[in-house]
């Protein structure tokens, strides 16, 4: 019985299946192809978008990759996602392994706290945050961005690790601190390894949510030489709007920009895909 | 022995809590401060004036309009993104050739910064030789100013948003739709129970947890919405698509309002928080164990 409903199932993943398959890749790679479309257009080319550019030049990946400005963005988004990587992974997870293990009314109260603070949303603090950053000389610093976004973000990973910690069996501490290992060495040397597959994911996710987070760094970084990849790409956008609408170079900065957020997602796919299919359902 | 162990765990909550503390408490403390002041944000010059920037807001027709826009951002997203996604899930896991393809390419827009997402799709949705209006033409229809009215903006806004960010539900339910043990079904279907029936009656309450994971997330994710804005946008025409936290940036950095985009932001926090509570609780109550 079991083979023949996988018969039907198979037949009718026939025609209509792939109809909709095909609508649903069109619907979701439309935008990659304007942006690729557009960055090969010679800016007099005033054809339709949705066709095929009259003439195919290569100039504006060459001026896109000769722009000190996007190299600049690069390495200083690069600095920004490391350094908010470590922060948060390291004190979140080692936070995390405390409040899971402590047990207690304080643990518990921290806990409920941590799950309040995740609900603040980012720019109700715009204010309180930069009026205050401007006084201590924290504006232009990516470390001093860094370590705010690192808070922003670290009660959401606390609460990720916390919920993982749990579900591991406490006696493996108890047979860890038998044997004479101390808090951190617990943590270090038989926690953490557990923790690998969900740390895969979670860094991932910081590290895009932190490459891509546009709110802060622009009001935080106002020096152009600290601009983000993503503030220099848009800037790109916004002076084509302004003066000279040269949108065909801001298209190919922005491919330059995506290009190798797209291919670490093609190669880490099944971190991404999957680790997230794991932390749900877990 | 126990104690000292116990204090020591508690110890290493200490780092992560600091910065919490620093970069969220005090900062929140200072815009609570800063919400009873006239001032324009950079002068030595602070006017205590009271409650006046939370009684204007009450007068404040942009204020009403983007806590309107705010609410279809979190609530529309998240009833189209819930909808969408829940029908990704299922067509994804149907058995399929290039199914996991599909499912890549589905998930791929999350990957995207909304800054950039909202800068392309501007030339999909332009009136001037946008891509939508390119189709509309090759079928002979006259071009649409797409983003003519703030009505409309928004819902466009809403769209995309919830086009971009589906990918996020799709996983969350496909992984519920796996985690569902096959006899369940199998039982319903020997009762003689109908697909609708089996999937409203076994699989959508068993889906509840998936569901609040998803619910929940999209909705703080819409309440807080800012990037698709900024670029597809800019809060326009004449700021009538914009969100709060949009709006809060705009008081302060334009408008020269410090006081008052200070006490918009504790009332974007309020309405988060009164919002998104009950209906977590709500939802927590909905679960199924199986």
């Amino acid at each position: 019985m079991e083979k023949k409903r996988a018969m039907l199932h198979t037949k009718k993943a026939g025609v209509g299946v792939y109809v909709v398959a095909a609508f649903l890749v069109l619907l979701y790679l439309l935008p990659i192809y304007v942006l690729v479309n557009q960055s090969f257009r010679y800016l007099t080319d005033l054809s339709p978008r949705l066709y095929l550019p009259e003439q195919v030049t290569l100039d504006n990946y060459l001026s896109a990759f000769t722009n000190s400005a996007l190299w600049n963005g690069f390495k200083n988004s690069t600095i920004h996602v490391v350094e908010v990587c470590a922060l948060e992974i390291i004190l979140g997870g080692l936070a995390a392994y405390g409040l899971a293990r402590a047990g207690g009314r304080l643990s518990s109260a921290l806990r409920t706290f941590n799950i309040c603070v995740m609900m603040i949303p980012s720019l109700s603090l715009l204010v309180g945050t930069y009026s205050l950053m401007v006084r201590f000389g924290m504006i232009n610093k990516i470390w001093a961005l860094s370590l705010q976004a690192a808070a922003l973000g670290m009660s959401g990973t606390m609460f990720f690790y916390t919920s993982f910690i749990i579900s591991i069996p406490k006696e493996l501490d108890e047979a860890a601190a038998i044997d004479g290992a101390g808090v951190l060495g617990t943590f270090f040397r038989i926690i953490l390894p557990q923790l690998k597959p969900i740390t895969v994911t979670r860094l991932i996710m910081i590290a895009v949510g932190t490459w891509n987070s546009f709110a802060m760094p622009t009001y935080l970084l106002t020096d152009g030489s600290k601009a983000t990849v993503i503030m220099v790409v848009r800037k790109a956008f916004y002076t084509a709007a302004g003066s000279v609408q040269n949108v065909p170079l801001a298209c190919a900065m922005c491919a330059v920009a995506l290009l190798p957020v797209i291919v670490l997602y093609i190669v880490l796919q099944r971190y991404i895909i999957e680790g997230q299919l794991d932390s749900v359902s877990k | 022995m126990e104690k000292r162990r116990k204090r020591i765990l508690l110890s290493l909550t200490i780092p992560a809590f600091l910065l919490i503390f620093m970069f969220m408490i005090v900062p929140l403390g200072n815009a609570l401060r800063v919400s009873f002041f006239k001032w324009n944000g950079y002068s030595q010059k602070m006017k205590f004036i009271g409650l006046d920037n939370y009684l204007s807001i009450f007068s404040d027709k942009v204020f009403r309009t983007s806590t309107l826009n705010t609410f279809v951002y979190g609530f529309g997203s998240t009833l189209l993104q819930n909808i969408f996604g829940l029908s990704a899930a299922i067509f994804v896991n149907k058995q399929f050739k290039g199914r996991n393809v599909i499912r890549l390419i589905l998930y791929m827009p999350i990957m995207i910064s909304g800054v950039i997402m909202g800068a392309i799709q501007y030339y999909i949705f332009n009136f001037d030789n946008g891509v939508l209006n390119n189709l509309l033409n090759l079928f002979g229809i006259e071009s649409i100013y797409w983003m003519k009215t703030g009505v409309r903006s928004v819902l466009i806004i809403t769209l995309i948003n919830s086009w971009q960010a589906m990918g996020f539900c799709m996983l969350i339910y496909l992984a519920g739709l796996q985690n569902i043990p096959k006899m369940y079904k199998e039982a319903a279907l020997l009762d003689g129970a109908k697909k609708r029936q089996i999937f409203f009656q076994v699989e959508l309450p068993l889906l509840m947890p998936a569901i609040t994971t998803a619910v929940i997330t999209n909705l703080i994710g819409g309440l807080k919405l800012y990037d698709i804005i900024v670029t597809l946008t800019n809060g326009g025409p004449n700021r009538k698509s914009l969100s709060l936290s949009y709006y809060i940036s705009l008081l302060y950095f334009s408008d020269e309002k410090a006081g008052y985009s200070a006490a918009v932001g504790v009332a974007l926090f309020l309405i988060i928080f009164v919002v998104a509570v009950p209906i977590n609780q709500y939802l927590r109550s909905k679960e199924v164990e199986y």
